[in-house]
């Protein structure tokens, strides 16, 4: 019999999707305004540009959340790697998804209470959150208001600088989106994980 | 035949005879050829033109109203009649004396009394540009409004206005033209001189609400940019100003990488275009960071590449864990059987 435990609570799951919705939203939205061109219509310009601005400004009240939230609860410390042995803990991850998750090996990292995330989890979780979302947050609040960028730079708008930083993150936290959802399914069976964070329940 | 040739034969009489058909065609191209670039007025030239500047700036300027060198003028008059002199330095007519304009009964002080009658118009000089302009402006809301009251001077005051050509930065011609435009459009004191009685000024951000960043438009592109029809490649802006009915409304026209601000705003200062570091129009990023239409051409290909590759891989592991998922499950739930050396045969066979 499958051993279930709760593992994921209510405001983490609600921040999850909603943070989710809200990425999925600026990553459509976004892609609209950069390769905006006649030819190829995904969604109307202006009213792509006002979706953007709404989703981004809701999308760093609920990083404001998120952060406040997981210093108050001290979920922070999911997101903190443990030694000893991280790197190899590492290697042994993405060893398991380049190999042994075609011969049917087992996981070699069960979540827990204490250990909610695998080495390399931590790690990506830990850049995406702390370093890629208040880079991009911040450069799209910026883009929010031209006027704090600076003048010129190098003969160029002053934006420039501000357009490529949020371009080149926004291009991360997307391909990293990508992979987050395909990994989604490497659990027990393809669903197992997908439901765990609908639920909170986790079985073993 | 000799002879013949001897008195047919005269080469200062066929040059004569040529300059005289070509005299008309090359006084016409006389003052192109004075005022063009390059050809720079002698000093000379420049001090007669200052004198005579500096003989009506002695009353019609700020520092003029100030201290007037004449007794008795009428100064309530005056003041509605001065202008800067730094600025009138600034503009295209500057290198021409006041009075090629303003001519006949202006040589005196007092001037005569219907001085401001002979007053040169601009078509006396623009003639062929008015040919092309007049036509589109009778079309335009301005002239469908109100006609009658608008001239070229109501927008172009000649004694400001520099051509976009002349420009090598778009914001300068951005504050020029937009000067012009909001003089009226923001401010319902001068609107009430124009407009028809009982028409109120509608407010123009509210009238604007739909298009984002409002106000930083207005600092970047110019409003006839949005409010003038297409005009052919390489033709100057059309005079033909329309209202918010058929204004462009179609955000991609400016921000895609085919930007019709090209053949606008941009018009002249896109001959420098070199696509800089690699940007697509680049001339545009000089001045303003324009989503859609100054991309970087070959960062979206390695971006589109890394998405492409980073979707082909998922969908390969994808498949890759299917297809050795089901061979597993094929084999059975045996335990694996470690196969011996030599041993060639696989576990399908045995399975």
């Amino acid at each position: 019999m499958a051993e279930r435990e709760y593992l994921v609570v209510p405001w983490i799951r609600i921040w999850h999707w909603t943070n989710a919705a809200l990425i999925i939203t600026l990553g459509v939205t976004g892609m609209s305004i950069h390769f905006a061109d006649p030819a190829l219509p995904l969604v109307d310009f202006a009213l792509a540009v006002r979706i953007h601005n709404t989703a981004g400004v809701l999308l760093i009240g609920t990083y404001l959340f998120f952060v406040v939230a997981n210093i108050v609860t001290g979920n922070w410390w999911q997101f903190v790697p443990k030694p000893p042995g991280i790197l190899q803990r590492i290697v042994k991850q993405v060893l398991w998804y380049s190999i042994g998750v075609f011969r049917g090996e087992p996981h070699p990292h069960e979540p827990s209470k204490e250990e909610h995330f695998n080495a390399l989890q931590a790690v990506t979780y830990w850049g995406v959150m702390y370093l890629l979302l208040p880079v991009i947050l911040l450069s799209g609040l910026i883009y929010l208001y031209p006027e704090f960028a600076p003048e010129t730079l190098f003969g160029f708008d002053g934006l420039l600088p501000v357009a490529l930083v949020h371009y080149l993150s926004a291009v991360a936290i997307l391909l990293f989106l990508l992979s987050h959802i395909y990994l989604g399914t490497t659990g027990k069976t393809v669903g197992q994980l997908f439901k765990m964070m609908i639920t909170g329940w986790h079985e073993h | 035949m000799r002879r013949y040739l001897q008195r047919t034969w005269q080469p200062e009489r066929w040059l004569w005879a040529v300059g005289t058909a070509l005299r008309p065609l090359l006084l016409s191209l006389l003052p192109a050829l004075v005022f063009a670039q390059g050809a720079e007025p002698s000093s000379e030239q420049l001090e007669k033109t200052r004198q005579a500047h500096a003989e009506c700036f002695a009353c019609h300027s700020p520092e003029g109203f100030k201290a007037p060198p004449k007794e008795g003028l009428d100064l309530g008059k005056l003041r509605g009649l001065l202008q800067h002199p730094d600025v009138f330095g600034q503009s295209d007519h500057r290198r021409l004396a006041c009075t090629k304009c303003h001519n006949e009964g202006y040589d005196e002080h007092p001037h005569a009394a219907d001085a401001r009658d002979m007053t040169s118009t601009c078509t006396d000089c623009h003639s062929k540009k008015a040919k092309v302009i007049e036509p589109q402006f009778e079309k335009s809301v301005h002239a469908q409004n109100l006609a009658g009251t608008f001239t070229c001077t109501t927008c172009h005051d000649p004694h400001l206005m520099r051509l976009a050509e002349r420009q090598s930065d778009a914001s300068r011609i951005v504050a020029q033209d937009n000067r012009v435009c909001l003089g009226c459009h923001d401010s319902d004191e001068r609107f009430a001189q124009f407009a028809p009685e009982k028409k109120l000024r509608p407010p123009l951000d509210d009238i604007h609400a739909w298009l984002p960043n409002t106000r930083l438009h207005w600092r970047s592109v110019r409003c006839v940019d949005c409010h003038t029809p297409e005009v052919a490649a390489g033709e100057m802006i059309s005079h033909e100003i329309v209202g918010g009915e058929g204004a462009q409304r179609d955000c991609v026209a400016c921000h895609s990488t085919s930007s019709t601000l090209k053949t606008r705003l941009y018009r002249h200062l896109v001959k420098e275009e070199q696509q800089r570091l690699g940007f697509a129009n680049s001339v545009l990023l000089a001045n303003a960071y324009i989503p859609g239409a100054t991309r970087h051409t070959l960062l979206d290909t390695l971006v589109l590449g890394a998405f492409a590759a980073m979707l082909l891989g998922l969908i390969a592991h994808g498949i890759g864990r299917f297809l050795t998922r089901s061979k597993r499950a094929k084999d059975g739930r045996k335990p694996p059987v470690l196969r011996e050396a030599g041993d060639d045969t696989n576990g399908e066979n045995h399975g």
